[in-house]
C-alpha cells in the first residue's frame, strides 16, 4: 500500500528516548523515591505455609503497638477483596485459606517501617496445615488434594482452565502413517521477572473521600476498576497514575493491584498517605513468576524431512491462583506446534491449581515454553534424518499464502523465510555447523544452533482489541499527548511521540506525552500482548491525523488556498505564493477561527474469530516471525555453556524507532538467555528456595555476548506505517536456539529449563535438600531505615565543584 | 552519631544512626535518591556509587564507614551547565536506556572504569560492569555507550 513507501521524516529515523534524560540524571522518580508528608509505611503478614485454613486472626494487639495506625484483612474490603481475570479467584486479602508461601493476610500503616513490621509480628495469626499439592502432573487425581475454588459442574476444582484446542485433520491416524515419529517429553521451569525495581504503591487519600493510587502498573484502568469493586467506591473517586517504573516484562499487574487495594484502604482508613515498597526478598517470594510447563509433543514426519503431524498435550502449573494462566495457556496452545506447515495437528493444553506460589503474565506468555519444545523436537529430526537443521526449517516454515494450522491464510507480512536465509549468512551457519560437527576435542566444544518462531499480535482472541489516545496543543504551541497505553520501559512513549511528530509535521522535541493517568487518558484495554505500538500507535496515529485536518484548515484560511495545495516545509506551512508561515503562526489562526486545538483517536484491531470447541479459526490478525542462532562452548568436563554469539533476524514490520526495537531485542534475548540457562525458581514443598539476587541469578554483563541484530520489515497494512510489534517475540527463540547448538556441540539433548551444568553434563539433576528457611528469612526481613523530614539533622557546608567533567 | 562526609563536592554533617547504610543515609536522611535499591545484599548494583575513587555498593557500605570520605553519587555526573555529561549524552545518544532503574548505578560504573582505565576494550567494559544488573538491555547499548565515551574523552586528550 502506498502509504508504506513514503518517505517518513521521524518515523524509522534516529530518535532519542523521550525519558532517557531524566534517567541518565537520577532525576526520575521511582515509587521508592517518593515522599509525601505525614507518609505511613505499609507491610504485609504473609502465610509461612503453602497450604491451610485461617482458624484465628486477631488484629488488636497489632494496633496496640506504638506507631501502627491501622490494620486490615480481607474484612474490611467489597465482598473480601475478590478480584481476578479471567477468573476472580484471589483476594486481596486472604480469606478462610492462604494457597501459598507468601500470600498476605493482612496488613499494617505505621509511622514507620519498623513500627509496621512489629505491628505484622504481633498479630494473632493461627493456620491450620491443609494437605497441600505440589505436582501438577497429579493435580487431577481423584484424591489430589483441593486447591483451587468449589465448582458445581462436577469437574475437578484443580482443574483452571481445561482443552486449549487447536484441530486440524486426524493427527493420530497422520501420525500412524508417518515412517518417522519423534516422541518426546519437555518440561521448563518457573521464571522470575527480577524487574530491577521491586514492587511498591502510594496511595494518597483525596479530600472528597476518594483515593489517589501511584502504582508502576503495566495497565492503571485494570487497577482503577478492582480498586472501585473492592473498596466500594465509584471510579470518579478513584484515580491511577503510573509513576516511572523499573522493569515489569509482565510482571507488575496483580501483585500491583493488590498491594494498590490494600495500601487505598490503609489510606483511607487513616486519612493519610501510605506507602508500602516490597524488598528484593518479599518480591521474590509474593511476585507471580513464568508458569511451570510440562510437555509431551509427537511429531510425525517423511523421510525427506517433510513434517506432517503434530500431536502436543501441555499442563501449565498455575500454582495457587488463576491471575492470567488460562490466557497464557490459550497462547500457549495457540503457537504449540510451531511456525510449520502440516496435514494434521492436535493440540490440547490446560492449567492447574497447586500450592507453588503463583503463575501469571511473563513476556511470551506461554510461547517460550512450547517454543522449547517444538524447536527442539524438529532439531533432532533434522539430525536423525541428517538433514541440514535450516534447510529442515526451510522446507516446513510457513510461508506466504499458506494456511496455518489453525486454518488462518496468511496472506501479506511474511517475512519468515528471509529472517532464516538472512540469520543463516549473518551468522556463517554452514561454515561453523561443518566445521563443529568434526570436532575431536574433549574438554570444550562448540556447537551452533537454530530455532525460529511465530508470535500472534496482540491479544488475538482473548478479548476485545483497541485503544484510544489525545493530542492537544498547548498555550505555548507544545504538544501534549496521552495514551491509555503505558510505558513500563518499553520505549512506547518515544513511539508515539515520533508517530504524532510524523502526522503533525512537527518536531518531536515540542510533543510532550504524559504520565499515564487515568483521569485523563482513555481506556485501552491492557498493556500486555506486545499490542501498545500498533493499538496505541494507530489511535494516536488517528489522533494526530484529526489535529492535522484541523490546523491544515487554518492554514489554507490564512493562505488563502485549497488545503490539498498546502506543502511542508520543516514545520511551516507553505501555500501558493510560496512563502513559509511559521506553525505557531496557523496555530494563532486556528485559534482567531474559534477551532478547538485538541482531537483523539480510537483504532480498533479488525475482528477475529476463535472457535474454541473445535480449535479453528484465526486466533490473531496477524503475526511476527523471528530466527536467532547461538553459538556455544560447553566445558565437557563441568557441563558450563558459555554463549559465544547470538544472532537474531525478526520481522517486526516498519521499525518506528529504530534504537528501541534493537534495544528490545538485545534484553529480550538476554532474558531467554537466562531462561535456557541459569534462570531457575524452585518451589520445594512449596517454599521457593531463591530469594535474592544471590541464589536467583540472572545475566549479567559478561554471561550475555555480543548480539547481532538485523529486522526484516515486513509491512503489515493494519499497523502503523506497517509495524507491527517486539517486545515479547524476542526472547521465545533464544533458549531452543541455546539448546539445539548445546546438542550439536556435546550430541546430547536437555529437555528441561534450565540447561543449568549437571543436566548438561549428567543429564540428571542434583537435587539440594528442600529447606523452608529462605522464605521464612524472606518474610520477617526488618527495615533498617527510613526517609527523613527534608533538611532534617544535616548540615551543609559551602558547595565546592560540582561538575565532574568538563 | 555524627557522621562528616563529602558528598558531591559539598562537605556535610549529619546526625545518623550507626547501623544505617550509606545507601540509607544517601536516600533518607540527605534525599539523593538517584541511587537506587534493588536487592540490599550487594548483588545488583543499582545503589552503586564512587567513594574515595573506587565504586562500591553503598547498600553494603555501613554510614559510618564512610565518615570522612570523598562520595560521588549520580547527582553529582553533570556536565559545568548541569545538563548531561558527554557518557550520560552517550547513554541517551546510544539507547542504552530503557526502564532506568539500573542507569544511575551503571553510569558509575562507567565513570569509575574510565577513572582507572582510559582505553578499556569491550571485554573489559563488560568486566567493569559485571556488578550491575540489568533485566532491560542486554547491556549491549550500555556498553557502546562506554566505549564511545572512552574513545571521544581519548580524542580530547590527543
Amino acid at each position: 500500500m502506498s502509504h508504506f513507501t513514503q518517505p517518513t521524516e521521524y518515523v524509522g529515523r534516529p530518535a532519542r528516548r523521550v525519558d532517557a534524560l531524566d534517567k541518565v540524571m537520577g532525576r526520575a522518580k521511582y515509587i521508592a523515591d517518593y515522599r509525601v508528608p505525614g507518609m505511613l509505611h505499609a507491610r504485609c503478614l504473609r502465610s509461612t505455609l503453602p497450604h491451610a485454613r485461617i482458624v484465628r486472626l486477631d488484629v488488636t494487639p497489632a494496633l496496640k503497638v506504638p506507631g501502627v495506625r491501622a490494620v486490615i484483612t480481607s474484612e474490611d474490603f467489597v465482598d473480601h477483596g475478590l478480584y481476578g481475570f479471567p477468573v476472580k479467584d484471589k483476594y486481596m486479602l486472604a480469606y478462610q485459606k492462604v494457597r501459598y508461601v507468601g500470600e498476605p493476610i493482612a496488613a499494617v500503616a505505621a509511622d514507620t517501617p519498623q513500627a509496621a513490621l512489629a505491628g505484622v509480628q504481633a498479630i494473632v495469626c493461627e493456620l491450620e496445615p491443609l494437605p497441600a499439592l505440589f505436582d501438577a502432573e497429579r493435580a487431577l487425581d481423584p484424591d489430589a488434594p483441593q486447591v483451587g475454588p468449589d465448582r458445581t459442574d462436577g469437574r475437578h476444582p484443580n482443574l483452571k482452565s481445561d482443552h486449549m484446542l487447536v484441530c486440524k485433520g486426524d493427527a493420530e491416524s497422520e501420525l500412524a502413517d508417518c515412517p518417522i515419529v519423534l516422541d518426546r517429553r519437555y518440561f521448563t521451569d518457573w521464571q522470575e521477572h527480577a524487574y530491577i525495581e521491586p514492587e511498591g504503591v502510594l496511595a494518597i487519600p483525596t479530600p472528597e473521600g476518594g483515593i489517589l493510587v501511584y502504582a508502576p502498573n503495566q495497565s492503571p484502568f485494570i487497577n482503577q476498576g478492582n480498586l472501585a469493586m473492592t473498596l466500594g467506591l465509584p471510579h470518579n473517586l478513584v484515580r491511577v497514575i503510573q509513576p516511572t517504573v523499573g522493569g515489569s516484562f509482565g510482571g507488575k499487574d496483580d501483585i500491583i493491584y493488590e498491594s494498590s487495594a490494600q495500601v487505598a484502604k490503609l489510606a483511607l482508613i487513616t486519612g493519610r498517605p501510605v506507602r508500602m515498597v516490597f524488598s528484593r526478598e518479599e518480591s521474590l517470594v509474593a511476585s507471580y513468576k513464568r508458569d511451570a510447563m510440562h510437555m509431551h509433543i509427537r511429531l510425525g514426519a517423511d523421510r525427506d524431512g517433510t513434517l506432517r503431524a503434530c500431536w502436543f498435550r501441555g499442563i501449565l502449573d498455575s500454582g495457587a491462583y488463576a491471575s492470567e494462566t488460562p490466557f497464557t495457556a490459550w497462547r500457549a496452545s495457540i503457537h504449540a506446534m510451531g511456525a510449520y506447515r502440516y496435514k494434521a495437528c492436535d493440540v490440547d493444553v490446560y492449567c492447574v491449581y497447586t500450592n507453588n506460589g503463583y503463575a501469571g503474565a511473563f513476556r511470551g506468555f506461554g510461547n517460550p515454553e512450547v517454543c522449547f519444545a517444538v524447536e527442539q523436537t524438529v532439531d533432532e529430526l533434522a539430525d536423525m534424518l541428517g538433514i541440514d537443521p535450516i534447510d529442515l526449517r526451510l522446507k516446513n516454515c510457513l510461508r506466504l499464502g499458506d494456511e496455518t494450522a489453525h486454518g488462518q491464510k496468511l496472506t501479506e507480512s511474511m517475512g519468515l523465510v528471509e529472517c532464516l536465509t538472512t540469520v543463516r549468512r549473518i551468522s556463517d551457519w554452514d561454515r561453523k555447523r561443518a566445521e563443529y560437527s568434526r570436532q575431536t576435542d574433549t574438554d570444550k566444544r562448540r556447537g551452533i544452533g537454530v530455532a525460529i518462531m511465530y508470535h500472534g499480535m496482540s491479544l488475538g482472541a482473548e478479548g476485545a482489541d483497541y485503544a484510544g489516545a489525545t493530542i492537544a496543543v498547548l498555550p505555548d504551541y507544545s504538544v501534549d499527548l496521552t495514551s491509555g497505553l503505558t510505558d513500563y520501559g518499553t520505549g512506547s512513549r518515544t513511539v508515539f511521540t515520533l508517530i504524532a511528530a510524523e502526522e503533525l509535521g512537527v518536531r518531536p522535541e515540542r510533543i510532550r506525552i504524559q504520565r499515564p493517568d487515568t483521569n485523563t487518558a482513555i481506556e485501552s484495554g491492557p498493556t500486555v500482548a506486545s499490542r501498545t505500538t500498533v493499538l496505541g500507535g494507530n489511535a494516536m496515529r488517528a489522533a494526530a491525523r484529526n489535529l492535522r485536518q484541523t490546523l491544515d484548515l487554518a492554514a489554507a484560511d490564512l493562505l488563502r488556498c485549497d488545503p490539498q495545495q498546502l506543502i511542508r516545509v520543516g514545520e511551516a506551512y507553505v501555500g501558493p505564493d510560496e512563502e513559509a508561515v511559521a506553525w505557531e503562526k496557523i496555530v494563532d489562526h486556528a485559534r482567531e477561527m474559534g477551532l478547538i486545538l485538541s482531537a483523539h483517536g480510537k483504532w480498533e484491531a479488525p475482528k477475529i474469530v476463535w472457535d474454541h470447541h473445535h480449535g479453528r479459526g484465526t486466533p490473531y490478525m496477524a503475526y511476527v516471525y523471528g530466527a536467532q542462532v547461538a553459538e556455544v562452548e560447553v566445558n565437557m568436563r563441568t557441563g558450563s555453556t558459555q554463549v559465544l554469539h547470538i544472532w537474531a533476524v525478526h520481522d517486526i514490520g516498519k521499525v518506528i524507532f529504530p534504537q528501541g526495537a534493537y534495544g528490545q531485542l538485545y534484553g529480550g534475548i538476554t532474558q531467554g538467555l537466562g531462561y535456557a540457562l541459569i534462570e531457575q525458581i524452585s518451589y520445594r514443598n512449596g517454599y521457593i528456595q531463591e530469594t535474592n539476587f544471590e541464589s536467583y541469578l540472572i545475566p549479567t554483563s559478561v554471561d550475555v555476548p555480543e548480539i547481532t541484530a538485523q529486522f526484516v520489515e515486513s509491512a503489515y497494512s493494519y499497523g502503523p506505517y506497517g509495524a507491527k510489534n517486539i517486545a515479547e517475540p524476542s526472547l521465545v527463540p533464544t533458549a531452543p536456539a541455546i539448546a539445539n547448538a548445546i546438542a550439536h556441540a556435546t550430541g546430547r539433548r536437555v529437555r528441561e529449563l534450565p540447561m543449568n551444568l549437571e543436566r548438561v553434563l549428567l543429564g540428571h539433576d542434583l537435587q539440594p535438600p528442600a529447606s523452608t528457611k529462605p522464605a521464612q528469612i524472606a518474610l520477617s526481613i526488618a527495615p533498617r531505615s527510613m526517609p527523613q523530614p527534608a533538611g532534617q539533622s544535616v548540615v551543609r557546608h559551602a558547595a565546592a565543584t560540582n561538575g565532574r567533567r568538563s | 552519631m555524627l557522621i562528616q562526609l563529602t558528598v558531591n563536592g559539598e562537605t556535610i554533617a549529619v546526625e545518623a544512626p550507626p547501623d544505617i547504610t550509606l545507601l540509607d543515609l544517601l536516600r533518607d536522611y540527605l534525599n539523593l535518591t538517584g541511587t537506587k535499591e534493588g536487592c540490599a545484599v550487594g548483588e545488583c548494583g543499582a545503589c552503586s556509587v564512587i567513594m574515595d575513587g573506587r565504586l562500591v555498593n553503598s547498600c553494603l557500605v555501613l554510614a559510618p564507614q564512610a565518615d570522612g570520605s570523598e562520595i560521588v553519587t549520580i547527582e553529582g555526573i553533570h556536565a559545568p551547565d548541569g545538563g548531561p555529561n558527554d557518557l550520560q549524552q552517550n547513554f541517551i545518544d546510544y539507547g542504552a536506556v530503557q526502564c532506568g532503574i539500573c542507569i544511575p548505578g551503571m553510569i558509575m560504573a562507567g565513570e569509575a572504569l574510565l577513572m582507572h582505565n582510559p582505553h578499556p576494550t569491550r571485554q573489559e567494559i563488560r568486566m567493569a560492569l559485571a556488578g550491575n544488573l540489568c533485566r532491560c538491555t542486554g547491556y549491549q547499548q550500555i556498553v557502546d555507550a562506554i566505549e564511545a565515551t572512552a574513545k571521544q574523552r581519548q580524542g580530547e586528550m590527543g
